[in-house]
């Protein structure tokens, strides 16, 4: 048993040393010039990246405030896609799975704005028709995949790919976390910061 | 309607190698930053009023576009074939020729809003490449294309001019600790002495084959500036800007003047690291990196000499690095465009 969590562990640890560092730093650039411009951030994923998604919307919007609630008039707002499970049945069940993420996005998007993708495969059609989308109106797509990065790693403006064998969902969605996570952490020491500034 | 905005832009190292002059000959170099202050156009269709309007500081209603008379819309509708039906306003946090680049924010904004009119959009390349060429070949303004690329892209760069006439661009990735740390060391103050660049860079580029080395080295400077940056070294920055400066000056007559000279000195002799003239030089902003305790003192000291040279419009610009570059905030017109 120990073996076994070694050798999961292990792996993990190579994954996350081979992350992109330069994607990861340009994410974080559009990511803030979004914020200055007052734009929206809307993100979505299928199953375990949905619920990432949905974690990293409450932490941008919130916690990355946390010590400047009062301070910071302006804040993030992310978004996640589609907003209510009543949206997303409703375009499965009416018009198809594949337009569960375009269809309520082409409702919401303006060109100040920004599309964050998460798919480990890189491959599910629903986030690719939506990238497509967020790509004919020329907006900043922030994808985050795993394996070989499949189409959302090619479509991609920034291309955060963590780099592993084809199925290791696990291992893909655990460092995905860990790169939302340091995003949410780098805005919140950066506000800190800069409020001890003034 | 459309919204867009360009940020200005501060540059730190390497002015002047962006010209077709030098980097035709040896590769161009510039570190630049934009800042939170923007010029904003707001494109309106008016279907139904068959005539052109351009409102800046005056305002033209006209029949055709090539009956306006400024320079920069005239050339930018002429050139797109946009004939009519439109209205173009712009407004600015800053008045023109500070040396912060506002002109060619303008006709960066003015082409990211004007495609994006005719249903397209550029990306920051695209309209960085837009812009260039309406200022230096549709109306041959004698200018490098630093401030276009530094408009269109927006954040901290590096830009390298290469020979082919294409571009590098290198993003510099601050931490924030670096990037407040600078800004918190900044000090910029708006001279009210306001000059159009094209004069200063016509003698520039007249003498450019005789100071040809001395811009290789300003060129030359911009991976230690990026070194310095990276470590924090606020003073050794303000050394390197007051070494460019120097050089600077050296490369034609009107960069600088009796009166820029004095307030740099105040500066300088209150404790400021080093500063430079933001710009072509000949007037504009005036910027100095010092330790944060002699702010106030160097702040009193400039204005004084301000003062005594009766600088009605002199006062300090406050300043942020921002990481927006062009962009379009409000698009109420994309889908006319649709089916």
């Amino acid at each position: 048993m120990q073996h076994y969590i070694k050798e999961y562990l292990e792996r993990e640890i190579e994954m996350l040393r081979n992350l992109p560092h330069e994607e990861i730093a340009k994410a974080i650039d559009v990511l803030h010039a979004c914020y200055e411009r007052d734009g929206r951030i809307y993100i979505f994923g299928n199953g375990g990246s949905l619920a990432i998604a949905t974690h990293w919307v409450s932490d941008f919007n919130k916690t990355v405030f946390s010590h400047n609630l009062k301070h910071s008039a302006r804040r993030f707002q992310a978004i996640r896609v589609p907003t209510t499970e009543s949206e997303l049945t409703a375009w499965a069940n009416d018009v198809g799975y594949d337009m569960v993420f375009a269809g309520p996005l082409q409702n919401y998007l303006q060109d100040s704005d920004v599309v964050v993708a998460i798919s480990s495969s890189g491959n599910s059609e629903n986030i690719i028709k939506a990238v497509e989308l967020a790509k004919s109106r020329k907006i900043p797509v922030i994808g985050l995949s795993g394996f070989d990065g499949g189409k959302l790693n090619e479509l991609s403006d920034i291309k955060v790919l963590v780099s592993s064998s084809q199925g290791e969902y696990e291992l893909v969605e655990g460092a995905h976390m860990v790169i939302f996570h340091l995003m949410t952490k780098y805005f919140k020491d950066y506000l800190d910061h800069a409020s001890k500034k003034q | 309607m459309i919204v867009v905005r360009a940020p200005l832009r501060l540059s730190f190292v390497g002015g002047g190698t962006d010209q077709p002059g030098f980097y035709k000959r040896a590769p161009g170099r510039v570190v630049s930053t934009t800042i939170d202050k923007f010029v904003y156009l707001v494109i309106n269709r008016t279907p139904l009023i068959k005539k052109v309007s351009a409102r800046y500081s005056a305002s033209e209603t006209v029949n055709h576009p090539s009956e306006l008379q400024h320079t920069r819309i005239r050339a930018a509708l002429t050139d797109l074939g946009i004939e009519s039906g439109i209205e173009v306003g712009s407004f600015a946090s800053l008045p023109a020729k500070t040396g912060l680049g506002s002109s060619s924010s303008f006709t960066v904004a003015l082409l990211k809003g004007l495609h994006a009119f005719k249903g397209s959009k550029l990306d920051s390349r695209e309209v960085a490449e837009a812009a260039s060429r309406l200022e230096m070949e549709l109306i041959q303004e004698p200018i490098g294309k630093q401030d276009q690329y530094a408009a269109a892209f927006g954040g901290f760069n590096m830009f390298q001019f290469n020979a082919d006439n294409s571009v590098e661009v290198t993003s510099m990735f601050l931490s924030y600790k670096n990037h407040l740390g600078l800004e918190q060391h900044l000090l910029l103050f708006f001279t009210g002495l306001t000059r159009a660049a094209s004069s200063v860079l016509t003698e520039q580029r007249e003498k450019l084959d005789a100071k040809f080395e001395t811009y290789r080295t300003m060129a030359d400077s911009v991976s230690e500036f990026a070194e310095r940056l990276a470590a924090a070294d606020f003073k050794g920055l303000g050394g390197m800007l007051h070494d460019g400066w120097q050089k600077k000056k050296s490369l034609a007559s009107g960069v600088s003047s009796s009166v820029i000279d004095r307030l740099y000195d105040a500066g300088m002799n209150a404790g400021a690291w080093g500063g430079k003239v933001a710009g072509a030089g000949g007037g504009g902003c005036v910027m100095f990196l010092a330790s944060p305790e002699t702010h106030t003192t160097i702040r009193a000291s400039v204005a004084k000499v301000a003062h005594e040279n009766n600088l009605q419009d002199f006062q300090e610009i406050p300043v942020h690095f921002s990481k927006s570059g062009a962009e379009i905030l409000y698009n109420g017109d994309w889908a006319v465009h649709l089916g």
